[in-house]
Formats: structure tokens, sequence, C-alpha cells
């Protein structure tokens, strides 16, 4: 089943290798002095490229540490918003986590994801 | 997640924004004796802003681009109480490419590539490496570097990173040691602290420096770090010793792993290089005559000219911070513009009082009012006021109330590096208030009695 998309609409889908249609990824991170850091993602089964990722954010399990590398750029001033924010990240990752392996499970959706990214989110580009 | 306008969060923004129209408007509506209709509306508009500053139903610079479009409208149209025509509305939207927002901009783009080069990391590091193992010289070591960093980089950022730098030694220690606390609020206290230092320090200090500007008070950088830095490296002693009396440590040594270095390389030299001609020029203004808000565009240009800084990162550069400064100092034209402010100071019974007694009025003031509001809504809120009060120079006034307004130190929400560091979950609400309260009862005397004393 899809979960049809358009405005008002989300959904989540799992990165299939194009070469042999395996889940089974490995993920190799490139990071460079002054450029973005980069995922190569590779096929763990037939070893082909799947895709590359560049990262703006980065959040391990680890939410706290994750927020102060974060934190590290940040200019925010307001001591609620700075402590609804610290208080409030790690529950909503791990509330979003549950929902999207929620969406995954209950509906897939079958697009591509350049298809996807360039229909609901060309607009923030 | 669905996008949906009408969230209940939103319904809550809305509400409380036409709460704070409509409190405006009545407060309009009054005819106290002295004021004119442009003082009247001007004090709707003061009350508007007040309300969304401190309540915070959009974030700070959203209620700054309220308070212009309030001004423009009420104000400044063309045939409005103020007698502006044409193009004259833009006194309103001058502020906000005022001297002192180009010279924060200017601050934002050295932090950000002190950095984005890990200078900001290989410092801190350094210093840790040569302070021991005695925990209250390491105590020491951290928060002279918290502060130093905030001078340059923002509070949050410091704090997030030597934070980051502390936690493996907090955790090393015994769960017990109340040193442990000592050592997580000792970082957010010593950057708020630290912001003092320098104009460009946190956002208090800039709108100060506007506000003055714009009347024709100018105050160059070393100027304002000549009153800073003494009463930061006061209130970090004091500061440093309520920590070790309050939380003292249980060991004599405690154990510190530190990453391996690599040589320091040439962009990062090369920024380093930037960032030292940028202070040198900054702090010499009176001999070359170069405006600071002049000299902070040359890392502007040379680090997004060269490429070592990207597109990204100017998107990314704080523009929210400019935006809610610029909105501050908006409104402090209007009221002057208005008669709003010298009618407020008539308001405020200062009759026979002595100026020290005044600045210490002032600086509870702004230290109360930051410890439950954003330290930029407290100075855009009370700059504009204590400037025009006769019984003291409008630049002792600006700096008691700017440096006040960074020494709320009480509860987590007082500012954003206490914010920061009780998501750590090492202290409690309790910790912070006993050793913040105390920290700002004597910051507000010191920097009362200090700022006294040097002018």
């Amino acid at each position: 089943m899809s979960n049809k998309s358009g405005e008002g609409q989300e959904g989540a889908r799992v990165e299939h290798c194009p070469g042999c249609g395996s889940v089974d990824v490995r993920n190799n991170v490139y990071f460079c002095k002054g450029q973005p850091v980069k995922v190569y993602v590779q096929c763990s089964s037939c070893g082909e490229f799947v895709a590359r990722y560049t990262l703006r954010a980065y959040t391990s399990n680890k939410t706290y540490e994750s927020l102060l590398e974060r934190m590290r750029f940040s200019k925010l001033t307001s001591g609620k918003r700075t402590l609804r924010i610290v208080e409030g990240f790690g529950d909503d990752i791990a509330k979003e986590y549950d929902h999207v392996l929620e969406l995954v499970r209950t509906g897939e959706d079958q697009r591509r994801i350049e298809e996807i990214i360039a229909e609901d989110y060309s607009e923030d580009l | 997640m669905k996008f949906e306008i009408l969230t209940p969060r939103n319904t809550r923004r809305i509400v409380v924004f036409a709460l704070a129209l409509l409190a405006g408007y009545l407060v309009s509506r009054f005819r106290p004796e002295g004021l004119t209709e442009a003082g009247r509306l001007t004090l709707g508009i003061f009350t508007t802003a007040a309300i969304l500053w401190v309540v915070e139903p959009f974030p700070l610079y959203v209620t700054s681009f309220i308070v212009v479009i309030l001004e423009v409208v009420l104000l400044g149209r063309t045939g409005g109480p103020l007698g502006l025509s044409g193009s004259g509305y833009t006194l309103f939207l001058h502020p906000f490419f005022d001297s002192v927002i180009v010279l924060v901009l200017g601050g934002y783009v050295l932090a950000t590539a002190i950095k984005r080069y890990g200078l900001d990391e290989r410092l801190s590091r350094g210093i840790l490496r040569r302070a021991g193992t005695r925990p209250k010289v390491v105590l020491l070591a951290m928060m002279g570097t918290a502060a130093f960093l905030s001078m340059w980089i923002s509070n949050t950022a410091a704090t997030a990173l030597m934070i980051a730098v502390a936690i493996p030694i907090v955790t090393s220690m015994a769960a017990d040691d109340p040193f442990r606390i000592a050592m997580m609020l000792g970082i957010p206290f010593a950057s708020n602290i630290g912001g003092m230092a320098t104009p460009i320090g946190t956002p208090p200090n800039a709108i100060a420096v506007g506000i003055l500007a714009n009347m024709g008070q100018e105050m160059s950088f070393i100027e304002w770090m000549y009153r800073g830095v003494p009463a930061a490296v006061a209130l970090l002693v004091v500061c440093w010793l309520v920590l070790c009396r309050l939380f003292p440590p249980k060991v004599q040594h405690i154990s510190i792993e530190f990453k391996e270095q690599g040589k320091i390389g040439r962009k990062p030299l090369f920024v380093l290089g930037v960032f030292a001609v940028v202070v040198f020029f900054w702090l010499t203004t009176g001999w070359h005559g170069i405006p600071s808000s002049i000299v902070a565009l040359f890392p502007v240009v040379v680090f997004f000219g060269l490429r070592l800084l990207k597109d990204e990162d100017l998107q990314d550069l704080g523009w929210g911070i400019l935006f809610t400064i610029g909105g501050g100092m908006s409104l402090g034209a209007a009221m002057r513009a208005s008669g709003l402010s010298a009618w407020m100071v008539e308001q405020i019974p200062l009759g026979g009082m002595p100026t020290v007694v005044v600045l210490l009025t002032f600086s509870v003031g702004a230290a109360i009012m930051t410890s439950f509001i954003a330290n930029s809504a407290t100075a855009n809120l009370l700059l504009p006021i204590v400037v025009g009060v006769a019984a003291v120079s409008p630049k002792t006034s600006a700096v008691v109330v700017a440096l006040s307004a960074s020494a709320a130190m009480v509860l987590p929400i007082s500012t954003a590096p206490n914010a920061i560091a009780y998501g750590s979950g090492q202290f409690t609400v309790r910790d912070m208030a006993r050793a913040g309260s105390l920290v700002t009862g004597v910051a507000v005397v010191v920097i009362t009695i200090l700022i006294y004393a040097i002018f």
C-alpha cells in the first residue's frame, strides 16, 4: 500500500538497492574540512552504490550530545525557547522514530526518493 | 506529521497575539497628563511588544517585525500623529541596518569561522591540558575558557562546546561528588558573565551601544571593554568561589583524558590571523578612526570572498538575533520620537535618590526581568527608558542595565546557557537556584559599584 503524498500528507519508505533490491545497506561517511559531511550508501549484499546523502544535521542515540554539537552553531538567546528545545529534543526524536517505523510497517510509499523530494519538498530547496 | 495551520499550539499563539493587541489598544486609550497622541499610541505598541516578548508566543524576531508594522501603521504613515510624510516612516526601518547590527553581523561571521575551523575546541582543550588535575583549578580553567570564548562567540555556542568537553570529566567523578554540580553550573554561569565583556558578546550589549549611538553618545569597542572586562573578571572569581564553597570536591585529583590534537592547519591559522587583525582594529579605533562596524565587514569579505565560509553559513548566521536587536532599537526610536521615553522617565519616582541607588534599582530590575524573559527582550524594553533618566549619564545607565541583563543565573529559563546545562540532567533546579541566586545577588551589587566607580 502506498500513502498518497501531497500537501498535508506524510509518508515513509525504506531505501532499496537499485541493483538487487536488498534493504541491507552500509553507510560510508565522508568528511572533508570545510565541506558538509556526505554519506555514501552501499548495498551490503551486492556492493552497488545506492545513494548519497548530504548531511545538514545529525543525531545519534546519545541525543543530548548530538544537541550540544548542533548548539555549537546556535545563537539562541531565549532561555524559554532553548529549554523547550533541550527538553523536547530526545523525546521528539524517539516519538518520530516510532512513528516512522509504524508508517513503514503499515503503508510504505512506493515512489523513488528523488520523486518524493521533487514533488513534495522542492518548495523548501 | 500532518501540516496544519490551526494546531492547538498555533491557536494559543493567535490568542496570545490577539490579547496583546487588545491590551495595547486599551492602554493607548488612556489619556495620562503630558502624553501626546503619538506617545499614547507608542505606549500601546510598547505594551503589545512587552507582552509578546515576555510570553514568547512567537520567536523574538517576529515580535520585532510586528513592532515595525505597528509603528509604521499607527505613527509613521503620511498624516499620522508624528507628522511624517513620504519615506519618513523609514525612521523605524533604519535600526535594522544600524552600525551596531553590522558590528554584530561581523562578529557572527568571525565566530562562525572560529567554530567551523575548530579553533574554539582547540583552545578549550589546550587550556584544559595545562590546568592539571586539581578539581578547583580545572573548574577555574573551564570557566575562564567559557568566559573568554563567549566574549567573541555566542554564549549558547560557548556553553555547548564547554559542556561537551566537561561531560567526560564529570561522568568520571563519583556519582555523589557535589563537585559534579559545580562543573556543570560553572560553564553556563561563566558564559553569561563572559558575554558582558565585549559589545558583541551578547545582544543586550549591542542594543545598549546602538541606542546610545542613536542618542549621539558613541561608545567604542575599547570603551565598552574598559567597563565590561573588569566586571566580568570580578564576577567570574565570585562565581567560582561560590561554586567551590557550595559544592566542594570530594577528591584531590580528577582524571582527564585528552584527544590528540594534530598540528594546526593553514586555513585555521589564517582564520586566527584574521581574528587577530580584526580585534586589533576594533581595539584601536581611536588611532585609525575606522568605525568598528566597518572593521567588522572585513571578515565578511575575506571569509566569504575566499570561500572559507559557504553560502549555507550565511543563511545560518543568526539573523533572528540581528532582527531582534533591530526591533528593540526601532521601538527605542519610536519612544524617543513620540516623547514616550521622556514621559516614562518623569513617572519614575527617583527624586533625590543618590545616583548609586538609582543604578542599583536599574540593575536589580534588569536582573529580575532577565530571570524570566530573554535578555535581549529585557534590554529592548528597559534601555530606551533608563537612558533618558537625567540623574545618571546615559552611558552609565545603559551599561549597568545591559550587564545586569546577563547576570540572571537563577533558573534554567533565565538564559539559553542555563537551559542547555540543565538539559545534562546533572543538577536540579534547586541546585541552580541556590548557587544562581547568590551569584546574581552579588552581580547586581558588583556591576553597580564597579560601573559607578569607573564612570
